[in-house]
């Protein structure tokens, strides 16, 4: 495939799934109402009609025949109006939909993956055509909604004298056209072979008179085809010739204005020839036979909304901000250069203003392009409401969804690893979280219906995502009591504490529920979520209250390429402490050091006793500084681990870029052994960035 | 700080297409020994950027170095070898290599010069126990032995 053939597949797909996307929204929402808004059924039908339009042009004829036939169906619908279905039609209605978008979805997934799409769609289309036909009743057979093809037989329609002429008094003849069956956008092509013929010099009027500018004479044209009017037999052949020329041209008639049939019509040749010549416009008049209601192909009606969004390539705006990043540092190197103070105090005072300047740009620049790449997380929970929804059936359970902060916005990549979790959460709840049946809620005293509450905003660093059921809640003697079966306890049980008991769901080969359902209890559970949460460095807490419900928070970094850190030195290397992670610094003194039997050092913190880990000891760096008094404490916290870290000194608070290591040094384990990557200082050094969680891993999980 | 290698310069490729198994090569001391290596996965050679130590690294790992803003790792080859180690300091030479994409730096003794050398000329190393980052050995014009220097084995760590 070639580079413009995959930039267009690239559309294609962006373009089907934001698509898909907007289905999929005003469905669920649509459901929750039992009802389509009007509004909606003609978005459906747009969509539908989009993405069939573009399927066939990148020949995904499978595609283009499904969101055919559903674009069939809610022409129909559009046009003998929603209320037309019984609740029991609707019913069955949305489930079709829902199918159709997972079929779609899949389909378009397979695409994507350059696998082949499944052939056989008869059965699907079937059904579609099906519900149609039950909708439509035999009563309607005729309607021209159906798969049967409305302009099967165009040339003997006019025949049976079916066809009234346009009311056009001063018409001497009428050329009446066909279009070539499901050729699309029939009005436009129409409009397309007035213009040409218009081009020509020839004097006509045409009918429908609004065809290009109004939607619904698409459907007239299909099925009765449209008309030209002459004052003259002279011009009329004139512009015969061209329209033979003319492309789509299934066949075409002439007529006499009293009615009287002209020689029989004769197939257009269908050769691509426009032909050039001065244009003499000819004014339409005269109304043409009322429109009954159509299809509104991409020229709907309403002003166009004018286009503001591109979509841009990931990997582009990745590369934009490592640029960035690397401007950050670099300015920061320029103006902190040691040189500077050998200039004479005024240029030197100039400099210092122009690099404030720079200063002052670059911020701007660093905020632009980390905006670039933050996406709203609608996206995200748009996909729990469809989740919620067919696990709600499924289920038999009554549940509903209500979300909070859906434009919170999100730094692309943690979106995208946020999903699986959020999805797991939400499943767990829907799954074991809500009470099986509304007898048992009323029996509790709550409202029959359950609710799942997904919310999502902002700190200033970071985002807090929670999703909270009133079900069952979770009970931590049962807890407890099931670790101690899987033996995954590691102190007496009296010692948990509640949020300790809590947090054992998140160990792994921890899963309270012994039936492995369809949606949860598979073996990777609640540990996978938790690893899940924290590659993105990000945090996850619970909180439970038995018979009232469950809480389990998210807390994500906003960005995971950017963060302030704490620079601490240790001997001649210099570290970073995320901010996000400092409880608190202090001084201490040897005799507050407390050991235990083999050594392990420990201190007080507020009535607590933490570990210590000595980093130069831990990183086996020489430094000078190893005695209590000269060193200083980092009490640091992530997750459920809390401990401090002796250093030499505290150089201070800096943002800083993070940067990966370098792939030789990938295969050394860094990221296990607390590096969680380097960052390049304002003065060009390098620090490298402490990982909190698994320095405590490394330094006294497994030491 | 930096001086170009001439990989870039036009002639290599010359060479190369007049005959095939000439190659322009870089020679470097290391250890003692005199080695060469394609100019073809050389980018350049530098001084004076200051090493940082990484932790948790085996010890021929010398560090990181802040090359233009990307992070080099930096291997001493003497270390590879099981020798002493260079002493760091301002005037440390580092080769910048690039081996199937993946960036490394070497810290050598000295680089010599750029040379052309045939590589139908290179014979196995007789003794094949211990030299794991050699992989060939050569005599030049005026009677000296330059060692090739398997810069592969040195990317995937088979030493």
């Amino acid at each position: 495939m070639d580079n413009g053939m995959e930039g267009m597949l690239d559309t294609y797909l962006y373009e089907t799934n934001s698509l898909l996307d907007r289905l999929d929204e005003m469905l669920v929402a649509d459901e929750k109402v039992g009802d389509f808004s009007s509004d909606d059924v003609n978005e459906i039908f747009r969509i539908m009609h989009t993405i069939k339009g573009s399927s066939a042009m990148m020949e995904y004829a499978t595609l283009a025949t499904i969101t055919h036939h559903i674009e069939d169906l809610f022409f129909y619908i559009r046009d003998k109006g929603i209320d037309s279905l019984d609740q029991s039609h609707k019913k069955e209605l949305f489930n079709l939909m829902f199918r159709s978008e997972d079929y779609l979805r899949g389909e378009i997934t397979k695409v994507e993956n350059g696998e082949p799409l499944i052939e056989n769609i008869d059965d699907f289309a079937k059904d579609i055509n099906d519900f149609l036909k039950k909708i439509s009743g035999a009563a309607t057979e005729e309607e021209p909604a159906g798969t049967a093809a409305p302009g099967a037989a165009p040339a003997a329609a006019p025949a049976d004298k079916g066809i009234s002429l346009p009311d056009d008094p001063k018409a001497e003849c009428f050329l009446h056209l066909f279009l070539e069956e499901g050729v699309g956008m029939e009005n436009l092509r129409a409009y397309m072979v007035a213009n040409a013929v218009k081009e020509c010099g020839v004097d006509f009027r045409y009918y429908p008179s609004d065809m290009e500018s109004n939607p619904d004479a698409t459907q007239e044209i299909i099925d009765n085809g449209f008309f030209f009017a002459f004052d003259s037999q002279d011009v009329a052949s004139q512009a015969v010739d061209i329209i033979k020329s003319q492309n789509h041209i299934s066949s075409y008639e002439l007529m006499s204005a009293a009615g009287k049939e002209e020689p029989a019509p004769e197939p257009a040749p269908a050769a691509p020839a426009p032909a050039a010549a001065p244009a003499v416009p000819a004014s339409p008049k005269a109304a043409p036979a009322a429109p009954k209601s159509a299809p509104a192909p991409k020229a709907s009606s309403g002003a166009p909304v004018k286009q503001s969004l591109i979509s841009v390539n990931l990997s582009k705006l990745d590369s934009l901000m490592a640029i960035v990043g690397e401007i950050v540092i670099t300015e920061s190197m320029v103006t902190a250069s040691p040189e500077l103070q050998l200039l004479p105090r005024d240029s030197y005072d100039n400099f210092m203003k122009s690099g404030r300047q720079l200063r002052k740009l670059t911020d701007d620049l660093q905020d632009t392009a980390m905006s670039l790449r933050m996406v709203p997380i609608s996206g995200v929970f748009q996909k729990m409401n469809r989740i919620v929804r067919d696990m709600k059936q499924n289920l038999n359970k009554d549940v509903r969804l209500t979300i909070i902060g859906e434009d919170t916005e999100v730094d692309k990549n943690i979106v995208d690893s946020i999903q699986d979790p959020i999805m797991h959460i939400v499943r767990n709840s829907m799954d074991h979280g809500i009470e099986a049946t509304a007898a048992e809620r009323i029996a509790a005293g709550k409202d029959p219906q359950g609710e799942l509450i997904l919310s999502a905003s902002h700190t200033s660093s970071e985002v807090v995502i929670a999703v909270s059921d009133d079900g069952y809640g979770m009970d931590p003697d049962k807890l407890l009591a099931k670790a101690r079966e899987k033996g995954i306890l590691t102190k007496p049980e009296s010692e948990y504490t509640q949020k300790e008991a809590l947090g054992l769901i998140m160990l792994p080969g921890f899963s309270t529920n012994k039936e492995v359902t369809e949606y949860s209890g598979r073996g990777v559970g609640m540990d996978v979520v938790k690893k899940n949460v924290e590659s993105v460095g990000g945090t996850i807490t619970i909180s439970s209250e038995l018979g009232v419900g469950t809480t389990m928070t998210l807390k994500i970094p906003l960005t995971m390429a950017i963060m302030d850190g704490m620079k601490v030195t240790v001997g001649s290397s210099i570290f970073t402490i995320p901010i996000a992670n400092i409880r608190q610094s202090f001084k201490i003194t040897a005799d507050q050091i407390i050991r235990d039997e083999s050594g392990n050092e420990m201190v007080d913190c507020l009535g607590s006793f933490y570990p210590i880990i000595r980093l130069h000891e831990f990183f086996n760096l020489e430094t000078e500084v190893t005695s209590a008094e000269e060193g200083i404490l980092m009490w640091v916290e992530a997750t459920d681990r809390s401990y401090c870290l002796f250093v030499d000194n505290l150089i201070g608070e800096q943002q800083v870029v993070v940067k990966p290591l370098p792939t030789f040094l990938s295969s050394f384990n860094l990221k296990n052994s607390g590096i969680a990557g380097c960052t390049i200082l304002g003065d060009g050094n390098i620090s490298i960035i402490l990982d909190i969680i698994s320095l405590y891993t490394a330094a006294i999980e497994n030491a | 700080m930096s001086e170009q290698v001439m990989n870039e310069n036009p002639d290599a490729t010359e060479v190369q297409e007049e005959s095939s198994s000439v190659e322009r090569c870089l020679t470097f001391e290391s250890g003692g020994l005199v080695l060469f290596l394609s100019t073809n996965y050389i980018i350049e050679t530098i001084t004076g950027y200051p090493i940082t130590y990484i932790p948790m690294l085996p010890p021929f790992i010398r560090g990181i170095i802040n090359l233009r803003g990307q992070l080099l790792p930096v291997v001493d080859v003497r270390l590879c070898m099981g020798k002493q180690g260079v002493e760091l300091n301002d005037q440390t030479c580092i080769i910048v290599i690039d081996v199937d994409s993946v960036p490394l730096g070497i810290v050598v003794d000295s680089v010599r010069q750029v040379t052309d050398i045939d590589m139908q000329d290179v014979h196995p190393i007789p003794v094949k126990r211990q030299q794991k980052l050699l992989n060939g050995m050569v005599t030049m014009s005026d009677g000296s032995v330059l060692m090739s220097f398997d810069c592969h084995a040195l990317a995937e760590c088979r030493y």
